[in-house]
């Protein structure tokens, strides 16, 4: 057995060292290091059966030390060594993840071995269970997926012909059985989306949600989302209102989850509020934190009970039926709301009463300046210049949907992420919708020769697309060499790259204006 | 002006005389193939002006569908809109890939599909086919 002891007093190890080698014992061999950081190097490369640890290290005091140690070897059982006076934080260590303490001045050597090994028993129980569980929920997610596939065909067929009906291709229809079609229908929406929801969490759960992350506009995705459930509202009489404040940045988001973000909590909010009711949209910059907008989803409705706002973003959660609310869905709406948000980088909280709910969401601002950081921190640039690069593909005969225009954009960065340097060159965000042509712009940190190499890379990868020329894609390059950033001392490298970023938005600007006026 | 032709290729009988009912509705000829192998005969017998494709289909799936329909002259040509059951995560990109104009999840709401079909065929103005947005 492996034994490696994380201790800085010296008379400790020896006391310790010995009574693993008492007759009796276990083979036990004892790997020794005095502060954490050499242990932690240790295990980057190394294993031990069991770690024990002294919470009063040089360079790493009580939990901290717990944790780190935890992060590096998960797999490893952990046992602490704590002075008499500090049971109540080996007691935290043990929420930790720890699977035992001793406590120093008390320890004689039958406890030690039996804590060690005890230890080691445990953890491997541990590990079984865990996996054990998690193949479970791996099957349960397939028969999910593979249960949502099988429901679409027969919702189909259901949808198909309860439209024929109710759009009179198979002879009139009464005012009455309009109204009975009506209510098949739009339980077929609702199991529609039931089963969306179903694949959806199975993704979350695998942490495959995809985001796209852009420079979205907030505001038009709350447009489109309010126009969505504008129907709904005025079918049960509620009033629904949007306040944007105004010169609000973008937001660096996935356009198309943002808008599934939104409706979600609308629906909710929709579907919680009475006749008559108010639901209000806001969006602002976040007081607390200037790189954040806030967004805000209020109702006038029934609130949620107190006691369920923790659970309320859970998986299978609902909100306890008020009588007049009518179903509730399968409560994984939020679920997936969360996931999303904070795939973001944002969060998600509620605030609830009686007279009503109030969802409030950040998502980050998007900034150039954050993106281009850390190559200007990157001290060896092969040369003086910068260099923006602008990639266009224009579809003379417009594009076939709006669709397969974003598929031909995803795609399209994927191969122009490869003929990037990933530290010297950074491929910008689709800035909005930019009109005819599909344009990529790429800040690379090069001259004239090294943006000539680039620029022949570019077009080497896009010959090759036959599809695309096929399909009559145009597809051109330019560039243009803005001023280095002055490497000067007394500029601190947010103000650089702020400075940057502002030269580079205002290029793309003008750019873009000139580009919208040649179009019209 | 004669109807314009499409082949519809869906294993559900239900759904395919679905898709029938519509379409005839709104003015379109249809023809039916329940497999893999009988569409590329169906659609070598009736040339469609465009193919309605399930994914999920005895006798070799959509995509091995858009493989033959790619090696025949006359059909690769034929826009094909993809409708299906499956997953879009792990299929749309494919099924773009292989060819197909568009890929639609089951069920497909009624003008989305007709909207797809009017624009595959060319028959929309020009102006509905510029981008929705433009920039200011």
């Amino acid at each position: 057995m492996h034994v490696l002891l994380i201790e800085d007093n010296p008379g400790d190890v020896r006391l310790l060292h010995q009574m693993l080698q008492e007759p009796g014992s276990l083979k036990a061999e004892l790997i020794h290091f005095g502060c954490l950081s050499d242990a932690l190097n240790h295990l980057s490369a190394a294993t031990a059966n069991v770690i024990l640890l002294d919470l009063g290290l040089p360079d790493a005091v009580g939990l901290a030390a717990v944790r780190q140690v935890h992060a590096i070897a998960p797999d490893i059982p952990l046992v602490v060594l704590t002075g008499l006076d500090d049971e109540a934080l080996a007691a935290e260590a043990l929420q930790e993840g720890a699977q035992d303490y001793l406590i120093k001045g008390q320890i004689e050597s039958h406890a030690l071995l039996r804590a060690l090994r005890y230890a080691i028993e445990r953890q491997r129980m541990q590990v079984e269970t865990d996996q054990v569980r998690k193949l479970q929920l791996q099957l349960k997610d397939e028969f999910l997926s593979h249960v949502s596939h099988e429901l679409r065909s027969p919702l189909t067929a259901i949808y198909q012909f309860g439209t024929i009906l109710s759009d009179e291709l198979a002879g009139a229809v009464s005012t009455d059985q309009r109204e009975c079609l009506q209510v098949i229908l739009r339980n077929v929406s609702q199991l529609q989306s039931m089963i969306g929801d179903l694949l959806e969490v199975t993704r979350a759960q695998e942490g495959k949600l995809s985001i796209d992350l852009q420079c979205t506009s907030v505001v038009d995705a709350i447009a489109y989302t309010i126009k969505t459930v504008q129907g709904t509202a005025k079918a049960k009489g509620i009033v629904l209102s949007f306040d944007a404040a105004s010169q609000l940045p973008f937001a660096y988001a996935d356009p198309t989850r943002l808008r599934q973000i939104l409706i979600i909590l609308l629906d909710n909010a929709l579907k919680f509020t009475d006749a008559e009711g108010l639901v209000t949209v806001r969006v602002q910059l976040f007081a607390k934190n200037p790189n954040l907008l806030l967004i805000e989803v209020e109702d006038n409705g029934c609130g949620i009970r107190a006691d369920s706002t923790e659970r309320i973003f859970e998986r299978l959660s609902q909100g306890t039926d008020n009588g007049q609310a009518g179903r509730k869905g399968l409560g994984l709406g939020l679920y997936i709301c969360k996931e999303l948000v904070e795939r973001h980088g944002g969060t998600i909280w509620v605030k609830t009463s009686p007279r009503g709910s109030l969802f409030s969401l950040t998502l980050p601002v998007f900034s150039l300046a954050h993106l281009l950081a850390p190559i200007l921190k990157n001290e060896e640039w092969p040369s003086d210049a910068v260099a923006l690069v602008t990639v266009e593909f224009r579809s003379p005969n417009g594009w076939p949907s709006r669709e397969i225009r974003e598929e031909f954009s995803r795609d399209t960065r994927g191969l122009l992420v490869r003929c990037l340097l990933p530290d010297l060159d950074v491929l910008l965000p689709r800035m909005a919708d930019n009109g005819v042509g599909e344009l990529f712009h790429i800040v690379a940190f090069a001259d004239q020769n090294g943006v000539a190499v680039l620029t022949k890379r570019i077009r080497e990868q896009f010959h090759r697309l036959k599809q695309a020329r096929d399909s009559g894609l145009t597809f051109s390059t330019s560039y243009k060499l803005l001023a280095r950033p002055t490497a000067n001392i007394s500029i601190s490298s947010e103000e650089l790259s702020a400075e940057m970023a502002s030269t580079i938005e205002g290029f793309i600007k003008l750019e873009g204006l000139a580009r919208a006026s040649s179009h019209e | 002006m004669s109807n314009k032709k499409i082949l519809i290729v869906e294993d559900d009988h239900d759904v395919r005389l679905g898709y029938h009912i519509r379409l005839k509705a709104n003015g379109y000829d249809t023809f039916f193939a329940a497999d893999s192998l009988s569409c590329i005969m169906e659609a070598r017998k009736h040339q469609p002006d465009l193919i309605i494709l399930d994914l999920g289909l005895p006798g070799g799936d959509g995509f091995v569908v858009m493989e033959r329909l790619k090696a025949n002259m006359y059909l690769s040509v034929v826009p094909v809109i993809v409708v299906t059951a499956r997953d879009p995560h792990s299929n749309r990109e494919r099924a773009l890939k292989a060819g197909a104009r568009a890929f639609l999840q089951k069920p497909v709401d009624n003008d989305e599909l007709l909207g797809v079909i009017r624009k595959c065929l060319g028959e929309t103005s020009e102006s509905n086919l510029q981008p929705e947005h433009k920039d200011a």
